[in-house]
């Protein structure tokens, strides 16, 4: 390591610290941190003091949390050069295959057993659609974009379907844990910091979000099928010359955002013990352009996971913002559409200005 | 065709030496109904240069991706160390030391010279990527080949054409391959980048590598190879002793004009 430092090095001007700076500012990830800082800055300063403040934070953290689960598959599946349309679908069946079986079996088996049966059902539905999606971009080699959109309108549509008009909430109660329970609750009550911080009154949510998030960046950075995941994306038919399973890689990265997008249903179910079809909206652009905003290129092989967190926080935070400003809250879309925009136009800025360097 | 197979010795088997490290021969493979290979023959010792030439069609490569696993042959035989062998994958090849240069490279572009020296072969340490090896061993291998590289950890698409064909040799070189399979490697490069590219290989020959070369480029082949195997028609007619022999000879060979 020490070794390729000096190499760098050698290259460059002396390195003072106004490069240092410029290097770090070369990342995707600090340029977006800056701006989420600038961002913060400004909205306080413009009539919201509390914003992302001790009280605010928590509070933000569990409004990202759901969508955390998505993002960072979502992220990794567009690094591995792939696309997923179908994730709000997917979420809302699962949401409603929940209600349809609390409503079934409520009252007729173990409350705990139950729980854990409608996780199962849930998390099956992600599986059965990733499974889809996966099998049809690989096996049959049908277009990602176009397969996606389809099977997003048939869970979509499956969800309506299966609720039938209705919107169950016959929930066993101790279903609301999984969104509602604080973990830490206890550990506030023996270090009062805790509780000062409202760190205590985390959500579980909060912490699935954690949990996915590291091992999203464990994967991709540290493990040889994270490496796989930006072989393929970078260039697919050179990873598979090289020994690259590239069809497990997609298989599995569609497998994987399609089980994140039923967390997520069961998360929402959770929350508000009732199964709507259409609990979830929009899911599937926010996280892509989350992903997008954070780094993540729509042509594979580029992003990362810390990028993908600030770029959704980023998208959670002006609507945030926007409703803490007191601003109409109509204009949400267009400012998240404007920031994408934005976003995409950079990209291709630096992308044709690395062209000229070369 | 079958006079212009006789009127040319087969000189491979004239010199003497040592087994070749890859003999190729009576290799057929068509697909569906259009005959790419008839009867291909080719061979390479350690420390040569082979350069594969042939009109465009003729099949040049498509015995190479015979050779290194891509297409599987209908017929034919291939002896690696004196062993007869079926090669059926990439990895197959990869297992008895035989590597491709593909003309398109089959680099990641938005990935550093490391990663894309150990794609599919990645080094981990109790699972975990052992990027700090990884990185050592790739300035290591680079250092070997005397490549100019600005630094291991820039991405392949900020490198020129000749850095880059070095970064997909010296891949295949540092996963042990003795037989390299080489195509048009300097078809995409400036004058200076291709006499580089020249002379590195030169650098592989007398590191004992067998090099087959595909190259339209006959000033190319005649500055490295040691013989020259002409394909037509998806049929070699013939290999030359480089020093027996001239371009004309060989455009004539390439073109049938030695028929008439």
């Amino acid at each position: 390591m020490a070794e390729v430092t000096v190499d760098l090095e050698a290259n460059a001007e002396a390195p003072t610290e106004e490069s240092r700076l410029k290097r770090l500012l070369a990342h995707r990830e600090a340029q977006l941190l800056l701006v989420l800082v600038v961002f913060t800055a400004l909205v306080r300063a413009g009539g919201a003091p509390g914003f992302l403040g001790p009280t605010h934070f928590p509070i933000f953290l569990s409004q990202v949390a759901p969508d955390m689960l998505v993002v960072i598959p979502m992220a990794m599946l567009l690094i591995g050069g792939m696309f997923d349309l179908s994730v709000t679908g997917v979420a809302n069946l699962s949401v409603v295959l929940i209600g349809w079986t609390f409503s079934r079996q409520v009252g007729q088996m173990d409350d705990t057993l139950l729980i854990i049966l409608v996780v199962a059902i849930g998390l099956t539905a992600g599986l059965v659609v990733g499974l889809i999606n996966g099998l049809a971009v690989t096996r049959m080699r049908m277009n990602p974009l176009m397969t996606t959109l389809a099977t997003w309108w048939m869970a979509q549509g499956a969800a309506t379907g299966v609720a039938g008009g209705e919107s169950r909430h016959n929930f066993v109660g101790s279903f609301r844990d999984i969104a509602r329970f604080q973990p830490l609750q206890d550990l506030g009550d023996t270090f009062p910091i805790l509780q000062e911080m409202r760190i205590s009154t985390l959500p579980m949510p909060v912490f699935y979000a954690g949990i996915v998030i590291f091992l999203g960046w464990l994967v991709l950075n540290r493990t040889r099928f994270g490496w796989h995941i930006l072989a393929t994306g970078s260039d697919r038919q050179g990873a598979a010359l090289n020994g690259v399973n590239v069809n497990r890689v997609t298989l599995i990265g569609f497998v994987a955002t399609g089980m994140a997008a039923a967390m997520c249903g069961i998360v929402w179910a959770s929350r508000l013990t009732s199964a709507p079809p259409n609990t979830l909206g929009g899911l599937e652009l926010r996280v892509i352009a989350a992903a997008v905003i954070g780094g993540a290129a729509l042509t594979g092989g580029e992003g990362s996971v810390l990028g993908a967190v600030l770029g959704l926080f980023f998208m959670h935070m002006i609507r945030s913002a926007t409703i803490q400003l007191g601003l109409p809250v109509y204009w949400e879309f267009f400012v998240l559409g404007a920031v994408l925009f934005t976003a995409v136009a950079f990209d291709a800025w630096s992308k044709r200005r690395a062209a000229v360097d070369r | 065709m079958d006079q212009s197979q006789t009127s040319i010795p087969d000189v491979s088997k004239t010199k003497t030496g040592e087994a070749p490290l890859l003999v190729a021969q009576q290799v057929r493979k068509s697909f569906g109904t259009v005959q790419a290979l008839s009867d291909a023959r080719i061979d390479v010792r350690k420390g040569e240069i082979v350069a594969l030439v042939g009109d465009n069609g003729a099949g040049k490569s498509t015995l190479i991706k015979v050779l290194s696993g891509a297409h599987r042959p209908d017929a034919g035989e291939i002896i690696v160390r004196n062993r007869p062998e079926t090669i059926y994958s990439p990895n197959d090849a990869f297992d008895l030391g035989i590597a491709t240069v593909y003309q398109d490279l089959a680099l990641l572009p938005t990935r550093d010279v490391v990663a894309n020296l150990f794609v599919g072969r990645e080094l981990t340490r109790n699972g975990i990527l052992d990027r700090r090896r990884m990185t050592e061993e790739a300035n290591q291998v680079v250092r070997q080949l005397k490549t100019n590289l600005p630094s291991v950890r820039t991405r392949v698409r900020h490198l020129s054409g000749g850095q880059r064909q070095a970064v997909a040799i010296a891949r295949v070189v540092h996963f042990g391959a003795e037989i390299l399979l080489l195509d048009e490697p300097t078809a995409a490069l400036g004058v200076k980048e291709s006499h580089e590219m020249l002379s590195l290989i030169e650098h592989l020959k007398e590191q004992g590598k067998g090099i087959i070369v595909v190259s339209h480029n006959l000033a190319h082949v005649f500055r490295i190879c040691d013989r020259i195997t002409v394909l037509r028609h998806g049929r070699t007619v013939g290999t030359l002793i480089k020093n027996e022999t001239d371009s004309n000879e060989v455009v004539r060979m390439i073109t049938g004009a030695d028929i008439l």
